[in-house]
């Protein structure tokens, strides 16, 4: 592979497009040799950082009534409040602007110590019943301290982690398993919450981006509040008596995601955006057909649909070569 | 016997090339737009979700068209629907060759057609034959290689791949208790075979527009080598495929050599990755690894889960850290520093997937009734219940 590269700026420096500098720059590196394990470590941090906690939880569990707990749970504070220390210590001075600790080893530190903190938590609720009968508490403590560190240490996945406490406190699973088998929520009127949910978000963002603090994290704040109203919204177009309504309120989700998408040049919620407004169009044209009674129609409209989706076709096609150009200025 | 343009396919590397050069900042922008511009390229997506997006919409396409053909024919597709699987087959060719004159690849569109056409022709001889298996992967494996070979479509060489594998396993079951016996071995073998072939193919770049394919074909062989000879698979397919009741304290034949092979394999890949500096390998290394430690839990080890995980935790991170720590400051070779032609940042976004995926709050579960083991405040806990 490397030397089909070389070949290829051989022939762009050949064909004048690059400079002579510019090549001798690009034979130079390459000479280096560079063999850069710099992703491959970091996934082993990450992954063993998964492992430990998740090793941890399972033990806390499992001994939760022996006399070994207490020196257990001992233990893990110990090791909490020592990522904690680390944390701190070595944490680059809080800025507005993205920041980064000195050793990437340390936003591993800091996750450790939020699921530990999490895992404290629960552990406390369930041996000693601290905060009685306010379960909340139980998740809306960790959440705030994921809140809090993931805005003080720049630290996407805490941020993240902390939003689907949000999103537990009141009523919803918002992990991707949950998306993908539709089961973020299973009443009606928590679709309501997980709308609001996501326009609290958007807000925030739209709060955030204004007074420039951490503009970063709006990829994260708006991708979980596109999935939370496109599920939403998608979820009750299909089962609600009001699904007109919930279609409206799609559509201009739908018109602010896409606006969005333009302004942080994220193609992931560009396409998000586009599939939960086509699902929810089809599913809107569909109801309304059955609504009208249209059903004598039913092979007009099959013999209509291939031109249909062809339409569809070309119109995303020019969406997104309009998107591609766009972004790139 | 390549559909495209072969011009327009060089000019694709070159852009291809142009594209790293900008993004590991050795030319500027401007520069990058004059290239794209100067050189016409076929149109090709590189965001993978794009690509999954218009494949969607390729499927909704394709099932349209199909629903208006069988429309057309409500009258006889009764008594002849075999006949039609092979017309909505037909429509995947005929939709793939359309796409290509457009100068569409590997957009997603012609993907679905051609990976769509390829299973319903499958199925078309599935149902000619009975569900008789060898033909239909015989078929496949032909099919799916002539059709790389025109589209240059990666999809088609991983079916082909696996159809090939497939082709090969239902051939032994033919020969009866001692093809199923030596399957493994042969699996093994001809894991090794693609691995060289393709080692020897890619060595000169006699054929640059497969190269990428045929690279594919070679980790393939890799992946294919290990599994056929791990413990786990051999002994869970000799219950299966030869109806052999493994009874306590007894192990399936050649039992010491799965043993060794299982553990020694995956090191050798890390190993050899690290000495060839070739990534791909590196990684099937890790994962065959992990895979054999998998393995290893599943039969033997008397040691909880909670300290199995916690331990492996500490130890990786342990290896991660004074790694990082030695290769921080090397600036050639095999160093930390990011590779300024390797974009890290997708393996963020994904890592705060994963993290979400497993670890993610969730509401409580069992509200009525907290001082039960397990309710309440389990879910708070941030650890979800399967491990």
């Amino acid at each position: 592979m490397e030397k089909m590269n070389e070949q290829a700026t051989q022939k762009l420096f050949d064909k004048g497009l690059i400079s002579k500098e510019q090549f001798d720059q690009i034979t130079n590196y390459r000479n280096l040799n560079v063999f850069s394990l710099n992703a491959e470590l970091k996934i082993f941090l990450y992954v063993s950082v998964l492992l430990f906690t998740s090793g941890i939880g399972i033990l806390v569990y499992q001994n939760i009534d022996t006399i070994g707990h207490s020196i257990i749970i001992s233990l893990i504070a110990i090791v909490t409040i020592l990522c904690y220390y680390f944390s701190f210590k070595k944490a680059p001075k809080f800025e507005k602007n993205q920041t980064h600790f000195v050793s990437p080893v340390m936003e591993y530190i800091v996750l450790t110590a939020n699921l530990l903190t999490c895992i404290l938590i629960a552990y406390l609720q369930i041996q000693y019943n601290t905060f009685g009968t306010h379960y909340g508490l139980a998740t809306i403590i960790p959440t705030a301290i994921g809140l809090l560190s993931g805005y003080y240490f720049d630290n996407k996945n805490v941020l993240s982690l902390a939003i689907t406490g949000l999103a537990a406190y009141i009523g919803l699973t918002v992990s991707p398993q949950a998306l993908l088998q539709n089961e973020v929520y299973n009443t009606n009127s928590l679709s309501y919450a997980a709308i609001g949910l996501g326009v609290v978000l958007i807000i925030w963002n739209y709060y955030t981006s204004k007074i420039n603090f951490k503009t970063h994290f709006a990829l994260i704040l708006l991708t979980f509040a596109v999935h939370l109203i496109g599920i939403a919204c998608v979820n009750n177009i299909i089962d609600s008596d009001y699904f007109f309504t919930f279609s409206i309120i799609l559509g201009l989700a739908t018109y602010y995601f896409y606006n969005s998408s333009y302004k942080i040049k994220s193609v992931s919620l560009f396409v998000f955006t586009l599939l939960y407004g086509f699902i929810g169009l089809n599913i809107t044209l569909f109801k309304i057909i059955e609504s009208l009674n249209l059903t004598d129609f039913f092979e007009f409209i099959l013999v209509l649909s291939p031109f249909y989706s062809i339409g569809a076709i070309i119109l995303f096609i020019m969406m997104i070569k309009k998107f591609n150009s766009e972004i790139k200025k | 016997m390549i559909s495209q343009d072969k011009r327009l396919l060089e000019n694709q590397f070159l852009v291809a090339e142009a594209h790293s050069l900008y993004k590991a900042k050795f030319i500027t922008e401007v520069q990058f737009s004059e290239i794209q511009k100067a050189i016409p390229t076929p149109k090709k997506s590189k965001n993978i979700l794009l690509r999954i997006g218009f494949a969607f919409l390729g499927m909704l396409l394709y099932a349209s068209i199909c629903g208006f053909i069988s429309l057309l024919g409500l009258r006889i597709i009764d008594n002849s629907f075999t006949f039609f699987i092979f017309v909505y087959a037909a429509i995947g060719f005929i939709g793939a060759e359309f796409f290509v004159r457009q100068n569409h690849s590997e957009q997603g569109l012609d993907d679905s057609f051609l990976i769509i056409g390829q299973l319903l022709l499958a199925a078309g001889i599935g149902t000619i034959t009975d569900g008789y298996e060898l033909p239909v992967a015989f078929v496949a494996t032909i099919v799916s290689l002539l059709t790389y070979l025109r589209y240059i479509n990666r999809a088609s060489i991983l079916i082909f791949c696996i159809a090939s594998t497939a082709t090969i396993a239902f051939g032994m079951f033919e020969l009866g208790a001692l093809g199923k016996a030596t399957l493994p071995f042969i699996l093994m073998l001809y894991g090794l075979a693609i691995y060289f072939i393709c080692r020897k193919l890619t060595k000169n770049f006699q054929f640059p527009f497969y190269h990428q394919g045929i690279l594919l074909v070679k980790y393939f062989g890799l992946i294919l080598f290990y599994f056929a000879g791990n413990y786990l698979v051999v002994r869970e397919l000799s219950v299966v495929l030869l109806g052999n009741e493994i009874a306590p304290n007894s192990d399936i034949p050649f039992a010491w050599f799965f043993y060794i092979f299982t553990f020694i394999v995956p090191v050798a890949y890390t190993f050899y990755g690290i000495k060839l500096f070739e990534r791909a390998i590196l990684w099937i290394g890790f994962l065959t690894l992990g895979f054999s430690f998998y393995t290893i839990d599943y039969y033997f080890l008397e040691v909880p889960i909670e300290i199995y995980l916690t331990s492996g935790g500490l130890l990786l991170f342990a290896i991660a850290y004074f790694s990082i720590r030695k290769l921080k400051d090397k600036t050639k070779g095999i160093t930390f520093q990011s590779d300024r032609f390797i974009n890290s940042s997708d393996f963020l976004h994904t890592e705060a997937l994963i993290l979400t995926s497993q670890f993610g709050l969730k509401p409580e579960a069992t509200i009525d009734s907290p001082m039960e083991f397990g309710g309440g405040g389990f879910s708070g806990g941030g650890s979800s219940g399967e491990f």
